[in-house]
């Protein structure tokens, strides 16, 4: 699992209950970092904030699809008007909208993980 | 007298019919203040002080050439033409003042000119040759005189001719005139200058081949078709509301712009449509701004709510203890979340509350996507859509807000689950789209408020379910600006049924 965020507070929230959910979480806090971690293992599945410096989640999810195609769903957390909308633009399998609650974050993360087909613990 | 003797020698002057000559050009200076009217009544309404200017300054060269020459003198005065000094320099030549002085000068003549050949000429034999003489001095001078004043004529029909084109070249938008064989004659300059032409001859010609040459799109990329065209629409006798389009300048350069046509009305000969386009970049660079800043605004107020959230959801659940004073945080957020969410959304609607395209649609067809849409995200509840067609014309996407608002908040005040009834009918020539949930319903003495903006039937109490829809007031304004209603009913413990109505689209086959 792969949580990209600028707000370090939220992040360390995100990585803080999925772990305590059972998945193995890592972090990164802008598209280029995410890129690079992707490149180390893919995960299996990418939360992703848009507005980011250096490398935005648009950027990053352009990226992304060209490289490696559908090889991990992407879950857009936006703090946008109209998530549903962003999600659509950059071709996301999930979205959610800022504030969330914990508990539909950790249901989209599970289903999401689920229908991959990999255990939901022990694997990236 | 003739400052323009040497321009004339090879114009009407000739062995045309005089009369005809001069009744052509009377016509054509009125065809052309009907170009002017028409091109300026057709200025996007927010422009109006510059609309008001022009119409102020048409009207006061008035309607009818021939009697305004004066007054384009005048005009033309001001802006530095020669300006003539004596009065019958000045005097409107038109027809009927011509044969008065015809008439007049006929009269002196059959009054005076015997007596005066009788004094003159004593001798009675050279009496007939000095009548034959005297018959073709009249002729030869009422010729000079009526050729005079016919030339004065022309002169004053051409300068106010030559006043209405140099107002039209000066405008800002570009300003097309099209025949009703749907070419191009007429181009100002600033046509010119937004489709890149150096020549008007570039421009001229079938309206449809310059759509081609210049990639006439819509916003979204898709050409137009040219029985599109506004102008072609004007021609054929429709009244075009301006629409948004792309064209691509000789420089290979996109512009944008809003291009809206209409018939020239009265005073003209044959059918012409005149066509107006004004280049919208710079209004287009600020919508962009203005969403950017938005978007910026929206993401710097929610992540903190996101988090403060997020952790008091984390801390009840660890110290389940205080769980109901964490219960309280989680509102308050969510009641802030709200606030942000509508002051951000109602910055972006209030600065323009009638904006935005408004197109013909069918609203059954409509709600089947918001409905769609909607029902992806309510798990706990059934959406129940029942539809007969209602085709309306507005604007798609807010009016898919309001119902998805309606649809949002039927959903959220029905906390235990339950079925939500949507139903779209013509009822009374109207279209009426009614939501239905059967939830907490609105305390009576609540509902009175319900369309305020900020309120809140059920806010701070336990049964505060939030919700980020758009707020009613909100998407009633958005109805009452496409002439349409919102009302509810509601009953405590009953459930409530919101409904709103949008006049059908009389353009729409029946």
């Amino acid at each position: 699992m792969l949580v990209v965020e600028d707000d370090l507070d939220l992040l360390l929230l995100m990585e803080m209950v999925l772990s305590e959910a059972g998945h193995r979480v890592r972090t990164a806090a802008e598209g280029r970092t995410a890129l690079a971690r992707v490149e180390e293992e893919m995960p299996d599945v990418i939360l992703l904030d848009m507005r980011m410096p250096v490398m935005s989640g648009w950027e990053f999810a352009r990226e992304f699809r060209t490289r490696h195609g559908r090889a991990c769903p992407l879950v857009v957390v936006t703090a946008a008007e109209n998530a549903r909308l962003r999600a659509t633009e950059v071709g996301a399998d999930g979205w959610l909208a800022k504030p969330f609650d914990l508990d539909d974050l950790l249901a989209l993360v599970s289903r999401l993980v689920r229908e991959r087909g990999a255990p939901a613990a022990a694997k990236p | 007298m003739s400052r323009h003797r040497g321009s004339r020698r090879d114009g009407p002057g000739s062995r045309l019919n005089l009369c005809a000559v001069v009744e052509r050009g009377a016509q054509r200076g009125a065809a052309q203040l009907s170009l002017l009217r028409s091109a300026l009544v057709l200025g996007p309404p927010s422009d109006n002080g510059a609309v008001r200017g022009y119409t102020q300054e048409v009207d006061r060269i008035g309607l009818a050439p021939t009697d305004q020459v004066s007054s384009a003198r005048r005009a033309g005065k001001r802006r530095g033409a020669p300006a003539a000094s004596r009065w019958w320099k000045r005097l409107p030549w038109t027809p009927g003042r011509i044969v008065v002085v015809y008439a007049v000068m006929g009269a002196l003549w059959i009054l005076l000119s015997d007596r005066a050949l009788l004094a003159l000429v004593s001798d009675a034999g050279m009496h007939a040759r000095a009548q034959t003489f005297k018959g073709g001095a009249f002729v030869v001078l009422t010729s000079i005189v009526l050729l005079e004043l016919i030339r004065r004529r022309e002169r004053g029909i051409l300068s106010f001719g030559a006043e209405v084109r140099a107002t039209v070249d000066s405008m800002v938008d570009a300003v097309l005139v099209i025949d009703e064989s749907s070419r191009i004659v007429e181009a100002n300059r600033a046509a010119l200058e937004l489709l890149g032409a150096a020549t008007k001859e570039e421009v001229l010609g079938p309206v449809k081949d310059l759509g081609l040459r210049v990639q006439l799109r819509y916003l979204d990329g898709t050409p137009v078709p040219p029985d599109r065209f506004a102008s072609i629409r004007a021609l054929g006798g429709a009244r075009v509301q301006g629409y948004d389009a792309l064209l691509r300048r000789h420089d290979g350069r996109d512009v944008a712009v809003n291009v809206s046509a209409a018939l020239v009305g009265e005073g003209a000969r044959s059918r012409l449509a005149v066509a107006v386009l004004r280049d919208i970049s710079a209004a287009r660079r600020l919508d962009e701004m203005r969403e950017e800043f938005l978007s910026t605004a929206a993401h710097e107020l929610k992540t903190p709510l996101a988090v403060i959230k997020a952790y008091a959801q984390l801390v009840q659940k660890r110290i389940p203890a205080e769980a109901a004073a964490l219960e309280v945080v989680q509102r308050q957020v969510d009641r802030l979340n709200r606030i942000v969410h509508h002051l951000l959304d109602t910055s972006r609607l209030r600065l323009e509350p009638d904006a935005g395209p408004r197109e013909p649609f069918d609203l059954a067809a409509l709600a089947e996507e918001v409905i769609g849409r909607e029902r992806a995200a309510a798990s706990r509840h059934t959406l129940a859509l029942v539809t007969a067609a209602a085709p309306v014309r507005a604007n798609r996407e807010r009016i898919a807000r309001v119902l998805a608002s309606l649809v949002d908040n039927a959903v959220r005040f029905s906390p235990r689950g339950g079925a939500v009834e949507a139903r779209v009918e013509v009822r009374e020539g109207q279209a009426v789209v009614s939501v239905r949930d059967r939830g907490l319903g609105i305390p009576p003495e609540r509902q009175a408020r319900i369309f305020e903006r900020y309120y809140r039937a059920h806010g701070g109490t336990p049964d505060d379910y939030g919700g980020l829809g758009l707020s009613l007031e909100m998407s009633r304004e958005i109805v009452s600006c496409h002439g349409g209603r919102m009302w509810f009913e509601s009953a405590p413990g009953e459930g409530s049924t919101f409904h709103f109505s949008l006049p059908l689209d009389p353009g729409a086959a029946a």
